[in-house]
Order: C-alpha cells, then structure tokens, then sequence
C-alpha cells in the first residue's frame, strides 16, 4: 500500500508542471500587455509606470522559456497576481471564496453518493419491475437535463413563487450580523461558523440558501451513478460466488448488501476521479445561477469581464485541487480493490 | 440487426422520433420561421420587435413571446436547433478525428511514444472539461467559432484513448502479424487492417456525445461566453431569461415563457440522444441482460 502511494506521489510533480504548462500556453495567446496586472502586486503600480516599462521590467518580451521559469518561480512563492474585476490579489480573493465552495461541496457530496448509490441498487433489486423503470426514466431525464435549466426553475418555482429557497448565501440580516466584530469567523463556512458562534438562526438561514444549489449539483450525479450502480450491481448477480451465497440460504438481503453491492462498488469508485471532476464544472454553474458567491461565480465573473489574471489564476488553482483529490481518489480505489495494488 | 433493435424498443424509438423532428426542424428553419427580407443575409440573427428590454408574452404574432431585448423566441429556438446540430457535429467529427489519428498511431507505435503520448492525455484529461472551456473561449475571445475550438482541444482525449485500447489489443491478432510478415507498410496495416476493426465503438461513443457537446456550448453562452448577442442559441435565450425568472411580485410566473421554452427545447435534444445512446448501450452489452 505504501509503495502504491509513494509511485503516485511521485507523478504528482509531473502532472502540476503539465498543468502549469497547459495554462501558460493559454497566456501565451495573450498580449504582453494584457499579462501585466497577472503580474503586478498592486494597482499602485500601473499609475507610476508605463505599460512598456512594467513588460520590460517583468520581462513580458523575453522569450516563452524565460517568461515559464519566472512564471513558474512567482508561482512558487504563491503570488498569482492582482484581479482588476476583484480589487484585490488573486490569491487573496480565492482564500476569502473558497470556504463557501467548500461548503457547498461537502453538504453536496454526501446526498450524491448515498442517493446515488441507494437508487442503483433498487433499481438493480428490482430489475425490470415497475420501480427499475421509474428509477431509469428519472435518470434518463435528470441526465439530459442542463443543470442551468435546472437552476432557473428551481429559482422560478421555490424562490418566485414559494419563497422557500433564496438566492445568495445569507440573508440580508443576517449577512449583516456576520460582518460585525462580534462574529467571529473560525472558517468561513456560515453553518460551521455559526454553530460556532451558537447562532441557530444563521445556521438555519445559511441552510435555507444552501439547498437549492445542493440539489441543482446532485440530481445529475444521482442520475450518472444510478445508471453505473445499476449496470454493475446487475453484472455481480450473475456471478458464481452470489449463485453460491443464494444457494448457502442466506436471506436476499444479506446477499445484495454484503457479496454483490460491495463488489459492484468497484466500477463507481473509478468514476468517482470523473464525479469530482465534473462537480468542479457544475460549481461553476451552480454558483452563478444562485448567485452563491464562492469560488465558481469568482471564474464565471472573471471570464465575463475578461479578468485574464483572475481566469488563469483559479484555473492552476482547480488544477491543484484536482490533482490532490485523484490522489485520494485513487487511495481510495485501491483500498476497495486490493488487485489495484499489485499493478 | 441493431437497428431493429432500436426501432422495438419504446424508448429509443422516443429518441429517434424526437431527433428526426430536430432534423426536420433544422432542415426547413427558412419555410417554418422565415426570415424578414432586411435580414436575408445573416439569418442566423434573431429579429427583435420593439424597443426595451422588458420580454412579451407569446401573441398571435409571436407564438412563443418576446425575450429580453424582444428577441423573437420562436424565431430562436428554430433556428438554434441548426446551431445546436452545427457544434454537436463540427465538435464532435473534429475531435472523433484527430483523437483517432493520434490515438491510433500512438498505439500501433507503441513504447515510450505511447507512454510519452499518453501522459500528454492525462494531462487534458485532468482539467475539468468546463472550466477548460471558459479558459479558451475567455483567451480567444467570444464566437461560436471559438466555442467549437474550445471544446475540440479537451474531447479528442477521451477518443484517443478508447481507441488506442482497441488499437492495442487487435494488433495482437494473427492477421496483423500475417500482414506485416507479408510486407505490407505500416500506414497500410493500419488504414486497411487495424482502423476497420476497432473504430466503430469509437464513432457510436462519439455520436451519442453529441447532446453532452451541445449542452456544454449552451452553457459557455449561458454564462456569456459563447455566440455573441442575438445569435440563433439556445444557451444564450436561457441566459436573457436568467433576469426575468422572479417575474413581478403580483405574478411570480409573469416570465416563465422566457426560461420554459427554450429549455424544453435543450432537454428534449438531449434526450433524444441519450434515450438511443441508452438502448444501444443495452443492445451492445448483452452482459447486462441477465
């Protein structure tokens, strides 16, 4: 197991450098002067300099290797410029969004596998039986519809018409009682923070904001992996070994819950690098239908306002994250199937 | 055979009817939603009738109202299903053909070429296919031009290693070895003999992403970043409607026409596809009949 991991942080440098690669050949296609603010640490400077002067003294006009080693050496010391649509560093405008992303992502995460999951195996149970159709028609469906459509209706129906579920993160009052000094803010998650601070009502208004956004991420995961639970959990039952455990007499229950379900599970846990993928996608949308101002409304923002610095930034940024989360995707995926190991 | 199939099978036969009526729709946009003489030449603009921004209600005149802007929605819907059909299958032959190629000769080279080749995959396939896109089309600029660009240069991966997969495991054969023992060059040996005996799941996985690919562009127009402003497309009716979706406090629904329309115009092409992609997923993996 070890051994397996350390292979894989070995590759780890050489994925972040191609992904570091990938994204300066994107700034390639850019202006010298539409790179500058990607490097400047504060609008100060571009009022006491002019344009050429901060290329040259950048070196925005040496050739591409040059430009990637001192690219790559800013990088390091953590510096990814100053966003013009943010007013304020890249850097800083990611750890002050991230949070929400986060939040988002963890109360999303756990209704899309268990659902998913759940889904699958009555599907799979009932194969072929009135719930195997229902449960694949609301699949089929939930996989071809765009999860902005989506979005928009949920806002039309449960925000316009119910008033259940607003846009944003926090109501207006309550953003209000957040923002003063007696709040105080341990990690930036709203419903952490203010069970934290024993603010009930916060708690319950942060979780109002948060459920629409949640089931706009999760009814298309719950459809992707009600499809691959299904298929799979179908292909185990024919297998010999559960043959076998039906002829031992175990009850049915025991039989799906403990030989075929677990083994079925190998093929989700492969697609699961993909789910955290396209969650990452979805985010971004997500975020920018409800207006939840995390990290995904940060690049949809940035890309509208044609904020490179800003755009390039958060994508090394994704990079990165993704990069960490296959790392622990494929821990994962070899602790539920031992034969990974021995590859 | 498949087709048969296909055709008995209620679902896909959904799918099918449902596709075949897009056809039709893209085929005759100029006789069903014609296009007013002073804008002949660029048909693909959707005409706006009267000033402001405040969307109208479908009327006689205009069967499915006014957006933002009183751009004409049946007008954009007809028209956009062309540029739906236009990306779905420019985004998808460009990048079936180049993952192919690539795929292909990395494969039947083999080695360090492929293992070089093959981590250059990994890479494209380690960014979010989405937020890849918003790069590209954010560094090139806005157009459907670049949106196509955009998502050909991160789907061809996915082709390339579906066939590389089967490149390797047919070069194997007996019949390749006979080809080669008999001299025949290698671009030959893989034009004639490897190319037609693996590239067939590659096209039917290609064809059924065809709703996946037009669901990306409409959201790259959705967040402003796709055609530019009164383009025929759907992406783009969805995002005018993104202002209008709370309608006014006597009438919460005022609106609805500006969102309903064109989405039910997006799932229903999505849907086509995915229903034949599903029965012909079932029809090619028998394993799952049990």
């Amino acid at each position: 197991m070890l051994t397996y991991i350390a292979r894989r942080l070995l590759f780890l440098p050489i994925v972040l450098i191609g992904v570091t690669l990938l994204v300066f050949v994107a700034m390639s296609f850019l202006s010298p002067y539409q790179l500058v603010s990607s490097y400047i640490k504060s609008p100060e400077e571009l009022k006491n300099q002019s344009l050429d002067d901060l290329v040259r003294k950048y070196g925005l006009n040496q050739p591409a290797h040059l430009r990637y080693i001192s690219w790559m050496k800013k990088l390091l010391r953590g510096d990814l410029g100053y966003s013009v649509s943010a007013n304020m560093r890249v850097t800083e405008a990611i750890a002050k969004r991230f949070p929400a992303t986060i939040e988002l992502a963890l109360f999303s995460i756990i209704p899309v596998v268990l659902g998913g999951i759940w889904l699958g195996t009555i599907s799979a149970k009932h194969y072929n039986r009135p719930l195997d159709h229902i449960s694949r028609t609301f699949a089929i469906i939930g996989w071809s519809l765009p999860d902005f459509v989506f979005g928009l209706i949920m806002l039309m129906i449960f925000y316009g018409v119910l008033g259940w579920f607003p846009p944003g993160r926090l109501s207006m009052w309550a953003d209000t009682i957040v923002l003063t000094g007696d709040f105080i803010r341990y990690t930036g998650m709203n419903t952490v923070d203010s069970l934290l601070n024993g603010r009930l009502d916060i708690f319950w208004d942060a979780i109002r904001h948060l459920v629409a956004p949640i089931i706009t991420l999760a009814y298309l995961w719950w459809a992707f992996l009600l499809r691959i639970t299904r298929s799979s959990m179908l292909e185990v039952m024919n297998k010999d070994y559960v043959r076998t455990a039906r002829a031992k007499g175990l009850t049915e229950k025991i039989v799906v819950n403990r030989h075929v379900r677990r083994n079925a599970m190998i093929p989700v846990a492969t697609v699961s690098g993909s789910m955290v993928l396209g969650l990452l996608g979805g985010v971004v949308i997500v975020e920018t239908v409800f207006d939840y101002k995390g990290i995904g409304l940060l690049t949809a923002t940035g890309a509208q306002q044609l904020d490179y610095t800003l755009i390039l930034g958060t994508t090394l940024f994704y990079g990165l994250l993704l990069v960490a989360t296959n790392l622990v995707v494929d821990v994962l995926y070899a602790v539920i199937d031992p034969r990974v190991r021995l590859e | 055979m498949v087709m048969k199939k296909l055709l008995r099978n209620p679902l896909s036969m959904t799918g099918l009817i449902i596709l075949l009526g897009f056809i039709l729709i893209a085929l005759f946009a100029p006789y069903i939603a014609p296009t007013q003489e002073s804008h002949k030449s660029d048909p693909y603009r959707v005409p706006r009738f009267g000033w402001g921004t405040v969307p109208a209600p479908p009327s006689k005149e205009h069967l499915m109202g006014l957006t933002q802007g009183k751009y004409d929605i049946f007008y954009g819907i007809i028209w956009g299903t062309r540029t739906a059909f236009k990306v779905g299958l420019m985004v998808t032959g460009l990048s079936c053909l180049i993952g192919v190629v690539i795929g292909s000769v990395s494969a039947y080279i083999g080695g360090k070429f492929d293992e070089i080749v093959m981590r250059f995959v990994d890479i494209f396939m380690s960014f979010p296919f989405l937020i890849a896109a918003i790069v590209i089309t954010a560094v090139l600029g806005r157009g459907l031009d670049k949106v196509i660009i955009a998502l050909v240069l991160f789907r061809w991966t996915g082709y390339a290693r579906l066939i590389r997969g089967n490149v390797l495991q047919v070069k194997q054969d007996e019949y390749i070895m006979a080809a080669r023992a008999g001299g025949v060059a290698h671009p030959k040996i893989l034009m004639r003999h490897i190319l037609p005996n693996t590239i067939f799941p590659v096209l039917i996985q290609a064809s059924m992403n065809i709703g996946s690919i037009v669901v990306t562009a409409s959201t790259l127009s959705f967040l402003g970043l796709g055609a530019p402003e009164g383009y025929a497309d759907w992406g783009q009716m969805i995002s005018f409607a993104r202002n209008w979706v709370l309608g006014t406090p006597n009438n919460p629904l005022e609106y609805w026409y500006t969102v309903v329309w064109p989405g039910v115009a997006i799932v229903l092409f999505v849907l086509s596809w995915n229903l034949i992609g599903d029965a012909f997923r079932d029809i090619m993996d028998p394993r799952i009949q049990g």
